[in-house]
């Protein structure tokens, strides 16, 4: 059914089973990578035969971007083409292996702190993963108390990146740097969306994106501000939040908590009116400057969402009842091929997953994929050895060569195909998803998602997100300004929905549920969306402490590597893709503006991008003392 | 066009690769500029994010008083303005970037700087170059002539930057203390700063490292830091107090208990005992009456939330034992068992007695005297239990001794004739007035 390339057939009662009769089904064959240009004399020497303005490109590092990203090119500024990519993250923490033999309860707290930028979602994931694991459903008012974080978080996160983040690549100055022609036209381009964002001209609306001094720029950074006060009240802080606990939420919810962060998501439903209306305006003015602007960033419509928002009364923390309630989600779980939904269960999102590490500072752990703990998951379907409840990675830091090694991030596949994944996969999944949950404010047609929020003080057209028809980086910012609404949506049907339960106590009303850690092995695993898509933390745990923990992000997805099959990773695809439209006259004014609009738009985050787990610490022991010698500072 | 580097071929480069703003930035974020002569009217500040998960970052851009655009636009009086070299917040990329930063390790800079470290300093120092490293920014090397096309590690930046900076600042825990990379069981190696620079580290004006910590830290702490920082820079102000930790002293003085919404709970003996309770958090393990922190009365964000404001239990992210000497979180800390006992005995004598005291002053002298509480929202009643009467008798007596019980003095004053209007008037209060009708509209109406 939905598997192309795993080894995983179906029965006729639907129930995924390996394929009868292959010998270690998941073995594959590695495709070595081509020799990178600067490598290869004879191709050097034939390139500069036909054309002097073949340069190297590096980024190092990607700014306006959280974490630490670098990013490799050669490009060849004549044909405007990019014509090698390598996307490396030059972090690497060992969150895992800090948290391997703890106490499951220190999960949640510890792996928060994966990432400063999106600190909630690990929260959230790890305690899914813990209440899988213990075996505790929390009450429908800690599920909800739950989604007013996420949601709050989301209206902090989708600002950060459009006003801070990638807006000021749009701004006047750098419009008028790297492509003066189109500030002209943007000086006498009347706006349609004027009624709303109030912008006569586009140059105005660029003038006010610029970073610092823009109002837009400076609105955005007041609205990351806003989201996170109403964030504060049930979670405590931010980013790492305090009260965050499994089965349920640690938080003295009160009314006024619920009023003060009420009238705080109200704000976001103009806010997110007017950042459409921007998005919107910029997209279609820069396709009417040059219809190739739709190719920056270009790659497949492949796309993985493990949703997010759990519906109060539906999720029971079971694995073997996760398609069923994972489906009632606000955001269902999905992936997408090539523009199609070629499922909804997220018990095959999951049984998809693979991670390679050729091209990332690790070392293969699964002797050829013949070795592997489980062989299946808790509902019996089919695990893959490089499966992450399968993996052991095993660091090895060593020289970066694009053809080796390049990376700490590894790379992430579903059906061994690059997927990427953000807002954009949330609200694509939604829109195509048929049987999408009965809201009050939201409406999924099959090929857009209409958003109907109560008015406030601007004009109150109907939002709606159509699928896009091409795939790129206009088209990733804007459907990123459009989960700004519909965001706010599911803010404001959940504090509703907390006042209703707050008013009628009872047990629905408690926070938490009780629970106890089980001292026999378990498994569990938090299916959650990011801010920026895809989040999943497995767990493994025996006699009361935790065997295996592991993270996997968007942005591993996103930044990653080359994979074993030859296949780049969605960076260095979309950039690979990306026309060189930048207005430069001589080789040397080159400044890189559409490669990195291209990156920014996938809204990379990298300090989560990066971990490490390992079974026998001895290794560590190998790493520092193979470099440092008998007579360095350490002695083991 | 290629030239031979001895080794292999190598591409040539372009020289403002990622600097889509030009090379002359509007000062307040990214660029050169400042003057070596003169008054101190820029101050380049170099972020650097070693360990680090960017919530220091994030932290730092909620912060309101003073807010960071105060800082980078030059809005507070006799400050000098700030120029940021941020990773997340610049606007130029890669070549453009690491500009500044090579200027100030070579000392052309032109102007003071500061270093912001957030995020724990990895051991990768103790291997080769050869090897890799767990840390990086920009790449090429330190030396002009350098063929390298290797990352350059962050840990290399660190100590490069750091006899020339004006002041060097940890932010969060991490970068204070070795936070959670630095935790036990951790294979990198990761350190704090000052183990990293060593005890004997001073600035080039002789301040040692400056710690804010937590995890994430309060956005405030670290920007109001950064403040009383220059103005002392500036000759307005001393250094401000700083803790034998290098803490600001002003910030991390108090346990957070001591200012906690809960802590009169504790004082009366009642706790929470699941989470989600409002009672005092010690028994589902808060450890706030031993952690140096501020979040209970300076909120995390514009004075908003806190941990435990919110129900969230103190875990000690701002200490340097965070997170081992805390853990297993959500377990009662030892010490609460004594503590905890000994507050339940006397706090609970307190409470009762308090709670009758509470009583009294919820009644007006008038109520009182009427023997009638006007109220039609409860069980509101007028009349006292021989017990609260016996005990109102005795603490009058203490409350006014040596003064006077106005509300006693007056005891005969007659009650207002208009008390109870509407029965006066006749009205029916049982015959109720259906004043919403038709315009009462359902949730899905609107």
């Amino acid at each position: 059914m939905c598997f192309k390339n795993l080894p995983i057939e179906f029965d006729a009662a639907g129930n995924a089973t390996l394929k009868a009769g292959v010998a270690n089904p998941y073995t594959y064959t590695e495709t070595p990578l081509p020799t990178p240009i600067e490598d290869d004399p004879e191709r050097m020497r034939q390139l500069f035969a036909r054309n002097g303005a073949i340069r190297r490109v590096d980024f190092d590092p990607v700014t306006r971007v959280a974490g630490a990203l670098a990013f490799h090119t050669v490009v060849d500024l004549e044909n405007r083409q990019v014509m090698e990519t390598a996307s490396m993250a030059t972090l690497f923490r060992g969150y895992e292996i800090i948290l391997q033999g703890r106490d499951p309860r220190d999960a949640i707290f510890i792996s928060s702190r994966a990432c400063g930028v999106c600190g909630g979602v690990h929260a959230m994931a790890s305690a899914l993963a813990c209440e899988m694991a213990f075996g505790v459903k929390p009450p429908p008012m800690g599920v909800v108390a739950r989604n007013i974080l996420q949601s709050t978080e989301y209206l902090y996160d989708h600002p950060i990146h459009l006003s801070l983040l990638a807006g000021p690549d749009f701004s006047e100055e750098a419009v008028r740097e790297t492509n003066p022609e189109i500030w002209q036209r943007a000086l006498d381009t009347r706006l349609p969306g004027r009624a709303i964002h109030g912008y006569e001209f586009m140059s105005e609306l660029m003038t006010d994106l610029t970073p610092l001094t823009g109002k837009l720029y400076l609105e955005g950074l007041h609205y990351t501000r806003l989201a996170r006060e109403a964030y504060v009240l049930i979670g405590g802080k931010f980013p790492h939040p305090q009260t965050v606990v499994p089965g349920g939420v640690s938080a003295s919810l009160t009314a006024s908590d619920l009023n003060e962060i009420l009238l705080r998501v109200v704000k976001y439903f103009d806010y997110g009116r007017k950042t459409v209306a921007i998005w919107d305006d910029l997209a279609d003015f820069f396709y009417d400057v040059n219809p190739k602007y739709r190719d920056i960033g270009t790659r497949p419509k492949s796309m993985i969402e493990p949703g997010q928002w759990d519906d109060p009364y539906a999720y029971d923390a079971t694995f073997e009842n996760a398609d069923d309630w994972a489906r009632q989600r606000w955001a269902p779980p999905g992936v997408i091929v090539d523009g199609e939904l070629v499922t909804t269960s997220i018990q095959m999102l999951n049984a998809g997953v693979e991670e390679f590490v050729e091209h990332a500072f690790y070392e293969e752990w699964t002797g050829s994929g013949q070795d592997q703990k489980f062989a299946t998951d808790p509902a019996g379907n089919p695990l893959s050895p490089y499966h992450p409840w399968n993996k052991q990675t095993i660091p090895k830091p060593t020289a970066t060569s694009w053809k080796e090694k390049y990376s700490w991030s590894t790379a992430p596949r579903w059906d061994r195909q690059a997927m990427e994944t953000g807002a954009y996969s949330r609200i694509w999944t939604a829109a195509m998803y048929q049987n999408y949950r009965t809201s009050d404010y939201i409406e999924a047609t099959g090929r857009s998602l209409k958003v109907q929020l109560p008015k406030a003080e601007l004009p109150n057209p109907l939002i709606e997100w159509t699928i896009p028809e091409t795939w790129g980086a206009f088209e990733r910012n804007r459907a990123r300004a459009y989960c700004i609404p519909f965001t706010a949506a599911i803010a404001y049907e959940n504090i509703l929905l907390a006042y209703d339960l707050l008013r009628k106590g009872g047990p629905d009303a408690k926070m938490s549920t009780p629970y106890k850690v089980p001292k026999d092995e378990r498994m569990g695993v938090g299916l959650w969306s990011a801010g920026r898509g895809y989040l999943t933390h497995h767990m493994e745990m025996d006699k009361g402490v935790i065997e295996n923990y592991q993270i996997l992000t968007p942005s591993t997805w996103m930044a990653s590597p080359k994979d074993p099959f030859g296949n780049p990773g969605p960076y260095e695809e979309a950039v690979m893709a990306t026309p060189l439209l930048e207005n430069y006259e001589k080789p040397e004014d080159f400044k890189g503006i559409d490669v990195l609009r291209a990156i920014r738009s996938f809204d990379p985050c990298m300090p989560c991008t990066t971990h490490l787990h390992m079974d026998d610490r001895t290794i560590t022991r190998e790493i520092i003392s193979c470099a440092c010698g008998s007579d360095g500072p350490h002695d083991h | 066009m290629a030239y031979d580097t001895g080794h292999k071929q190598r591409l040539q480069t372009v020289p403002n690769a990622g600097g889509v703003f030009g090379t002359d930035v509007d000062p307040g974020l990214g660029g050169l500029g400042g003057s070596p002569d003169g008054p101190l009217n820029i101050v380049h500040v170099f972020w650097i994010a070693g360990m680090s998960c960017d919530g220091c970052s994030i932290a730092a851009s909620g912060a309101t008083n003073p807010s960071v655009e105060d800082l980078l636009l030059g809005r507070i009086p006799n400050l000098p303005k700030v120029v940021l070299h941020h990773p997340v917040l610049s606007p130029g990329a890669g070549t453009e970037f690491i500009r500044p930063f090579r200027a100030a390790v070579d000392g052309t800079l032109g102007a003071p700087y500061v270093v912001v470290l957030e995020g724990s300093v990895p051991d990768d120092q103790a291997f080769p170059t050869e090897h890799g490293y767990f840390s990086a920014m920009g790449a090429g090397g330190f030396d002009p002539e350098s063929e390298t096309d290797q990352p350059n590690r962050v840990t290399d930046w660190l100590w490069k930057l750091a006899p020339g900076a004006a002041a060097y600042v940890a932010i969060g825990t991490c970068a204070t203390w070795g936070g959670i990379p630095a935790a036990a069981g951790n294979i990198t190696g990761s350190m704090s700063l000052a183990d990293f620079l060593g005890k004997d580290y001073r600035s080039a004006l002789g301040v040692p490292v400056v710690n804010v910590p937590g995890c994430s830290p309060i956005g405030d702490n670290f920007t109001e830091t950064v403040a009383a920082v220059l103005l002392f820079l500036q000759n307005l102000a001393p250094l401000p107090q700083f803790d034998e930790l290098g803490r600001p002293a002003w910030l991390f003085g108090e346990t957070v208990h001591r200012h906690c919404p809960k802590a009169g709970y504790y004082e009366e003996g009642v706790f929470a005992e699941e989470p989600g309770d409002h009672e005092c958090l010690v028994e589902i393990g808060c450890w706030g009456p031993v952690v140096q922190c501020n979040i209970v009365e300076r909120g995390a964000i514009n004075h908003m939330g806190g941990c435990m404001v919110a129900g969230g239990a103190c875990i000690g992210c701002t200490m340097p034992g965070f997170p081992d000497k805390f853990s297993p979180f959500y377990k009662a800390p030892p010490g609460s068992a004594i503590s905890g006992g000994v507050s339940k005995v006397t706090g609970g004598a307190i409470r009762r007695l308090r709670r009758m005291s509470m009583a009294n002053g919820n009644s007006e002298p008038l109520w009182d005297n009427a023997g009638e509480i006007p109220s039609g929202w409860g069980r509101a009643s007028g009349t006292k239990n021989p017990v609260a009467k016996v005990n109102s008798f005795f603490y009058k007596k203490l409350q006014y001794s040596g003064s006077v019980n106005q509300a006693k003095r007056y005891k005969n004053q007659p009650l207002p004739q208009s008390r109870d209007i509407l029965r006066q008037k006749g009205i029916d209060m049982e015959a109720s007035t259906p004043v919403l009708q038709e315009h009462w509209v359902t949730r899905e109406e609107l």
